[in-house]
């Protein structure tokens, strides 16, 4: 059996690379012309997100029942899609912040992405809370305006904690990634020659001149914001858990929930996050910087959350027989075996089985494997969401309110749409903005350390 | 002084010649002349005045919402009587089918919006049935006859009255010189002064037939009880005397025999604080029905093995009184119980017990047969009956009421052919069908087909009907509410019907058409002056009044029921030679179909109606369909399921049909319900469901629907039937007995009760980290007696009405998002062959810690001081999350404008949007709505109270499913008055709340159902 030297702790960044050549390798994408992989994939991604506009489109101008919804089950496809994409959301913020924190210095390959995906599943995610509603033109009354009528929101409602959470996470998010950027823009502005590149680098570097202060202060605002992204990792998907846990329906009504929801959301956004960075440092030759050891270390992360999820799919069942609540043994029966027996095997089969194979460094380190995994651990938690929200509601205390939910082509038109607006907008990111944050990169490099020559 | 010396200025005074030209010249010279605002310079003060106006004159066009609303016309002139907001009410009567039922109907501004019981009736005491709450939408069904229509080729032009009217008279004028016949087809006449007319109209025009039919009527009873007691007219059965009933595939709580009166007599046998005097229901039937229902001992049986039961309980009666000669004991002495029960499996210690009930309560033990049950089975219940003694006239109580209200007999069967014979030979001049249906009634005859062979037929019609479509003239006649009539429903009682609204679209009423043609001239009056003279004439001589006819007239006419002044004729006494009529024959066959009345739709009529198609069935939910009950055994033998296919042949005809598996039916026994599959019936009703009556002969139409059939199963062919609950076998255990093991159903044995062996399960949860709500004074809340609930559906109807509540359709409610704000719960426990029932009325249970209310993120639901959960359309985003945690799920949800959606915009028609409840407003799409505890009642009663000057009380309201109950099962009122009804049942040893241990307090107490099981020992 071969044996490996754990202790010797392996480069970030492979081959060494001269700080031009990361300028060289990392500015590339933006400056050349765009390809034709480039189109192609701009152009399915946004026919996806036409599919879902149209569909979007004929439920508002219909009614909300184009959808698939029904009497019991009130929330489906839609808050289904928005804790999905919540939960995408947060790989990002926890590469970034909580693992700056913790000087992973692995992270610096991936945190700008990460950080990245997680404003665009943020805005994808925000869309669902809106158009969910029956009448989404007054959605202003989700939000504590005062007017002269007296009326006022319901702060008991984990509804509006989530317009809060939501709203308090993406701005956070947007500020910190954008900080990140000031560095690179001011690095590209002063790379490139065409007039109006320089003018938009120039607009957003904000005058960077790379002086020290301008280092001191951006390492200082970086570390207090990673600070305050921090506690937003765990709070938002804690809050958007509240929508379920703080209901009385079997199923929704538990504790477990917060923290069940946020290594939901990890698991699920490591797995969106390997999957496009897989594609992306293949495309941009970016294998040295975007190691494979990097994306072994992801699927470590991976690993351990799923079995956190699966610890939870355990627990609830556990609490389900132990709380001796007849309610409750039903709903997680009827999971298991009942009408949506088919969702929560395909669950469990997905985010606790497949996740298993990374127990192997081989298969953790086969890029084919974990891209796989990644996929398959993407659809598992979209199903968790789909049996937690639906398989509750659809059986819940009266049997004369039961009924099966089935979602319609309009259901799945904007579901796609979601991948389309999200894949839409991380192509457009990937031509516009450098995806692996320079400065910080140069910042782990071998030849940035103390070392002897 | 002199006029002419009069100054008006100093000036004036001092310069008369001057001041003069003044006045003529308003404005010195040079003032005017040189004012022109386009050569003054930048922006003067009038410039800028004149462009501020104008701005303001074009941004205030521009602004404002120009839509037309519409006109509003205030009264100029107040009509007598109508205050607006306030509404009025009329007595009058339903013609829904022939109970005719007194109602009374309520107005606002001169238009029909609520319908119910008129309480002054002594027949329905204050109810009427689901089909007479919904029937004013029939009223303002905007696709009813609005012109005279003559046929050309295949369709219909529109002409007027007079013409349509001249052609009439002269074809019937005509056919009467030249000896034609006239046929005139009319439904069941119970009319005094219709039969008048029918006379005075057959006087003039002597080649007049009338024939007389009625597809809902007991035909076999009637025959049966012809044979054993010589009249025609069954008696009426008090069921409030019954104390053992014996239900043989008899649906008399659903939709058999005057079923709203039958339920009230029911039910006053039902209450718990009486429990001597609870009655016990038997029920021996092969299909699942409302008696089954609310049966405390079920016995599963084919209905062709009713007529030896009911032989072998006879033989066992004799047995027991030790008669052993006779009539009777040499027909039945070769049966004997003891035997048939093994024959077919039944327990025999609960025959005996049924035996021994039946002996013992002589005079107050009854048995029914079911209306479209053979007549054989007729006369050996009426055989029965006699010989435990419940046709006696001894007491105060009887069971049994002679009753000889029609006022024209049925037309026999040879009549009816006689009738085929004439048209097919085209003796038949002319054809009035008198709001008759019988193209599609009586198919078995090929009406459709013959009446092509009529030179001259009209239809006097509301609405498209098959025959309507078959004739060459259509006269479009008035709806019940615009109508004048007179009704006898019972020997003693008269009902009366005035209209409380001018013909919507310049019809006739059916009587004026054919007094017209009596006098020669059409009139809007001319029945009204008729019914008037009827009663002059016939009613008013003995009544004895002692004030003038016209005085006596108003107050028969305010009253809306009038009782004649007869002696109580008490009934004949049995011939037990009926007997001999009974022919044994036991017809063996693979499959029995039997068909029954339809709960929701009548005869047929009520198909265009969409609330009644929308009501979920009393015992499988399922709406907008009708379908073929079998089985699970009998639905795997034939390899199909719910919602497949099979094909049944009944006398050498067919019909596809889908199958529904339903609990407690027995094997190789099919129903269907007729009613359904008309071919022309308007939008909404036309083709809904399929039409059984295809497959019957006239001869059943007079001896029962119980057939010999044959089935093929079409397992690949799919029909889904729209349901509003999930289905469950009981054979399932995971689903199986959940209402009971959830307690939401509760129920116990009257034995247990009376020794205090039985209470419901609460569970008491005081402890709460939030302050208790302290409600000072009136507060809210409901109780239910499950005992009384027999799943009629009256109160679903009436809420209906009442909340203007939409209809979205069959596609809509598979979809599961049907709209009613109370729903009946049907619960079935136990055995998948013999299930027990139980029905619980769910509404929103205004829960005082409501969980909707504390997850709504804009408050658009609250809690009111009195304890209503309230909701705030207009506040309303739409979120559904309070739906999500209501746990009752009795929240409803606008998923489309439903108005909009429902069948191309039927509902957005103006005729309708004069049926809503003005009080109640019209809910938008993307809204969440419930059951407000008729929150427009509260606040009337409120207001009236303050106008009073006392506060509101709990006994001041009743909402709209608590006036319809025909079981009175619900009670309404405020739990802060310890003397009121609704706090004693609130406190009731038997008052448990459903889904008590959620915490949520909810204010709709249920009184737990107690069956009276016999002690079988």
């Amino acid at each position: 059996m071969k044996t490996y030297d754990y202790t010797i702790e392996p480069d970030v960044i492979e081959k060494n690379p001269t700080l031009s050549e990361i300028n060289d390798v990392v500015a590339a994408p933006m400056e050349a012309p765009p390809s034709n992989g480039w189109k192609v994939a701009l152009g399915i991604s946004f026919t996806m997100l036409i599919i879902g506009a149209l569909s979007l489109g004929y439920s508002l101008y219909y009614g909300l029942g184009a959808w698939g919804n029904n009497q019991p089950v009130g929330w489906a496809f839609p808050i289904v899609n928005f804790v999905f994409w919540v939960g995408i959301g947060h790989a990002g913020t926890l590469i970034s912040a909580i693992l700056f924190l913790f000087r992973q210095k692995w992270r610096t390959g991936i945190a700008r992405f990460a950080e990245a995906m997680t404003i665009f599943a943020v805005m994808t995610a925000g869309i669902f809370p809106l158009i969910h509603t029956g009448r989404p033109w007054l959605a202003g009354y989700l939000f504590p305006l005062p007017n002269q009528h007296g009326l006022w929101v319901n702060f008991n409602s984990p509804l509006l904690w989530d317009v809060f959470a939501v709203s308090t996470y993406f701005t956070v998010s947007l500020v910190f990634w954008y900080v990140g950027l000031i560095p690179d823009f001011a690095m590209l502005r002063d790379r490139t020659k065409k007039k109006i590149n320089k003018f938009f680098y120039s607009l957003f570097s904000l005058g960077w001149r790379h002086s020290n202060r301008h280092w001191n202060h951006y390492e200082m605002l970086y570390l207090v914001l990673a600070g305050f992204a921090t506690p937003l990792v765990l709070s938002v998907h804690t809050i958007v858990s509240f929508d379920f846990a703080v209901s009385i329906l079997p199923g929704w009504h538990a504790t477990i929930f917060p923290p069940y929801f946020v290594a939901g959301a990890v698991f699920s956004g490591f797995a969106m996050v390997q999957n496009v960075l897989i594609v992306l440092r293949k495309l941009f030759k970016m294998e040295h910087i975007i190691t494979i050891d990097t994306l072994e270390k992801m699927n470590k992360v991976l690993l351990a959350t799923g079995m956190m999820v699966g610890y939870a799919y355990g627990m609830e069942f556990f609490i389900a027989w132990y709380s001796g609540n007849p309610l409750e043994s039903f709903v997680f029966i009827n999971r298991a075996f009942g009408n949506y027996a088919w969702a929560y095997w395909i669950m469990v089969t997905c985010n606790v089985v497949f996740p298993q194979l990374f127990w192997v460094r081989k298969l953790r380190r086969n890029l084919v494997v974990m891209f796989i995994v990644g996929v398959f651990v993407n659809i598992g938690m979209w199903f968790e969401r789909f049996v937690i929200t639906v398989t509750s509601l659809s059986r819940d205390f009266l049997p004369s309110s039961w009924d099966y939910y089935k979602p319609t082509l309009f259901d799945f038109g904007i579901l796609i749409g979601s991948f389309g607006l999200f894949f839409t907008l991380v192509i457009l990111f990937i031509k516009f903005a450098p995806v692996v944050s320079i400065s910080e990169v140069k910042g782990v490099l071998k030849s940035s350390q103390p070392h002897h020559h | 002084m002199s006029l002419e010396t009069f100054w008006k200025s100093p000036n004036e005074l001092k310069f008369p010649v001057l001041s003069q030209e003044a006045k003529e010249k308003e404005f010195v010279d040079g003032v005017t002349e040189e004012f022109n605002p386009d050569e003054l310079k930048g922006l003067s003060r009038r410039k800028f005045l004149a462009l501020t106006a104008a701005t303001l004159a074009v941004s205030t066009a521009a602004c404002t919402d120009y839509h037309d609303k519409g006109e509003i016309i205030p009264y100029n002139k107040k009509p007598e009587n109508i205050i607006p907001g306030i509404p009025n009410y009329y007595a009058s009567t339903c013609t829904g089918c022939s109970n005719h039922c007194g109602i009374l109907i309520k107005t606002r501004e001169g238009r029909p919006i609520k319908i119910d019981g008129n309480p002054d009736d002594p027949i329905n005491k204050g109810k009427i049935c689901a089909i007479g709450q919904a029937s004013i939408l029939n009223l303002y069904d905007p696709e009813r006859y609005k012109k005279p229509m003559k046929r050309n080729g295949n369709k219909f032009n529109e002409i007027k009255w007079q013409e349509a009217f001249n052609e009439l008279i002269s074809k019937v004028k005509l056919a009467n010189n030249n000896g034609s016949e006239i046929a005139i087809i009319v439904g069941n006449i119970k009319s005094p002064s219709q039969k008048r007319l029918l006379e005075l109209f057959t006087q003039k025009y002597a080649t007049t037939k009338i024939y007389s039919y009625d597809l809902m009527a007991d035909y076999p009873r009637q025959l049966a009880w012809q044979a054993c007691y010589g009249s025609s007219e069954p008696a009426t059965i008090n069921f409030e005397n019954a104390k053992i009933i014996l239900a043989l595939e008899s649906n008399f709580l659903g939709n058999e025999g005057n079923f709203v009166k039958n339920i009230a007599g029911f039910t006053k046998k039902r209450n718990v604080d009486n429990p001597d005097s609870f009655s016990r229901l038997y029920a021996v039937e092969g299909a699942m029905s409302l008696s089954g229902v609310n049966a405390d001992i079920r016995i599963p049986l084919n209905p062709t093995k009713h007529l030896d039961l009911v032989l072998s309980i006879i033989a066992e009666v004799l047995k027991s009184r030790g008669i052993t000669n006779g009539l009777v004991y040499e027909k039945v002495q070769n049966y004997s119980l003891a035997e048939f029960a093994k024959q077919n499996n039944l327990d025999i210690k609960q025959l005996k017990s049924l035996v021994k009930d039946l002996v013992q309560n002589q005079g107050s033990a009854i048995a029914i047969a079911g209306d479209k049950m053979p007549f054989e089975l007729h006369i050996a219940v009426n055989i029965l009956n006699g010989l435990i003694g419940a046709n006696s006239n001894n007491s105060e109580n009887n069971l049994l009421t002679e009753n000889n209200s029609n006022q024209i007999p049925l037309s026999t069967k040879d009549y009816l052919l006689e009738l085929k014979q004439k048209m097919q030979s085209g003796k038949i001049a002319v054809l009035i069908n008198f709001d008759t249906n019988p193209a599609y009634d009586l198919s078995t005859l090929d009406f459709d087909n013959l009446m092509q062979k009529i030179p001259y037929s009209v239809t006097l019609t509301e609405t498209e009907t098959e025959t309507a479509l078959s004739s060459n003239y259509i006269l479009p006649i008035n709806h019940n509410y615009e109508s004048w009539g007179d009704y006898q429903v019972s020997n003693d009682i008269i009902t009366t019907q005035q209209p409380v609204i001018e013909s919507l679209y310049g019809t006739y009423q059916k009587e004026d058409i054919l007094l017209g043609l009596i006098n020669d001239k059409l009139s809007k009056t001319a029945y009204r002056d008729f019914i008037k003279d009827t009663w002059v004439s016939q009613i008013y001589p003995q009544s004895n009044s002692g004030v003038e006819f016209e005085v006596f007239w108003k107050s028969v006419l305010h009253d809306g029921v009038y009782k004649l002044n007869t002696s109580k004729t008490p009934l004949r006494p049995i011939d037990y030679n009926a007997i001999n009529l009974i022919k044994s024959s036991v017809s063996k066959s693979n499959y029995i179909l039997s068909l029954k009345n339809s709960y929701s739709t009548a005869n047929g009529r009520f198909q265009n109606n969409g609330w009644l198609l929308e009501l979920p069935h009393p015992t499988s939910k399922i709406t907008w369909d009708n379908y073929a009950v079998v089985s699970e055994r009998t639905a795997q033998k034939l390899g199909v399921d719910s919602n497949k296919m099979i094909e049944i042949n009944a006398n050498g005809k067919k019909l596809e049909i889908p199958v529904f598996v339903q609990p407690g039916t027995v094997d190789d026994y099919f129903t269907i319900e007729l009613g359904f599959g008309r071919r022309a019936a308007g939008t909404v009703g036309k083709e809904v469901g399929f039409d059984a009556l295809q497959l019957t002969t006239i001869d059943q139409l007079f001896n029962g629907y119980l057939m010999s059939v044959e089935i093929s199963s079409m397992p690949n062919k799919e029909y889904k039937l729209a349901s509003t609950v999930e289905h469950h076998s009981l054979n399932d255990n995971f689903t199986k007995d959940l209402a009971k093991k959830r307690h939401i159903i509760q129920d116990g044995t009257l034995s247990e009760y009376v020794q205090g062996n039985y209470n419901p399960e609460r569970s008491h949860l005081t402890d709460s980290i939030i302050p208790e709500i302290e409600y000072k004074g009136v507060k809210w809340a409901m109780a239910i007696d499950m005992n009384k609930c027999v799943g009629c559906n009256a109160c679903v109807v009436a809420c209906n009405v009442e909340n203007n509540i939409p209809i979205i359709g069959k596609d809509q409610v598979a979809r599961g998002r049907e709209m009613h704000w109370i729903r009946i719960d049907t619960y079935y426990t136990g055995d998948q062959d013999n299930p027990e029932v139980a029905n619980q009325p769910m509404l929103c249970q205004h829960c005082d810690k409501a969980p909707c209310e504390n997850v709504c993120p804009v408050v658009a639901t609250t809690h009111s001081p009195d304890g209503i959960n309230q909701m705030v359309y207009n506040r309303c985003v739409g979120t559904r999350y309070c739906s999500n945690n209501c746990p009752y799920k009795v929240r409803r949800f606008n998923f489309y404008d439903y108005r909009d959606n429902f069948n191309n915009h039927f509902q957005k028609a103006d005729s309708l949007a004069l049926m809503m409840n003005p009080e109640v407003t019209v809910r938008s799409r993307g809204v969440m709505e419930k059951c407000t505890f008729c929150i427009q009642r509260v606040s009337e009663a409120r207001a009236s109270a303050i106008a009073q000057g006392r506060e509101v009380r709990g006994t001041d309201v009743k909402t709209a499913c608590q006036e319809a109950c025909p079981a009175s099962a619900i009670t309404f009122g405020s739990s802060n008055e310890p003397e009121s009804e609704l706090y004693y049942w609130r406190n009731h040893k038997l008052g448990y709340h459903v889904l008590e241990e959620l915490n949520v307090k909810p204010n709709v107490t249920y009184i737990a159902k107690l069956r009276n099981k016999a002690e079988v020992k």
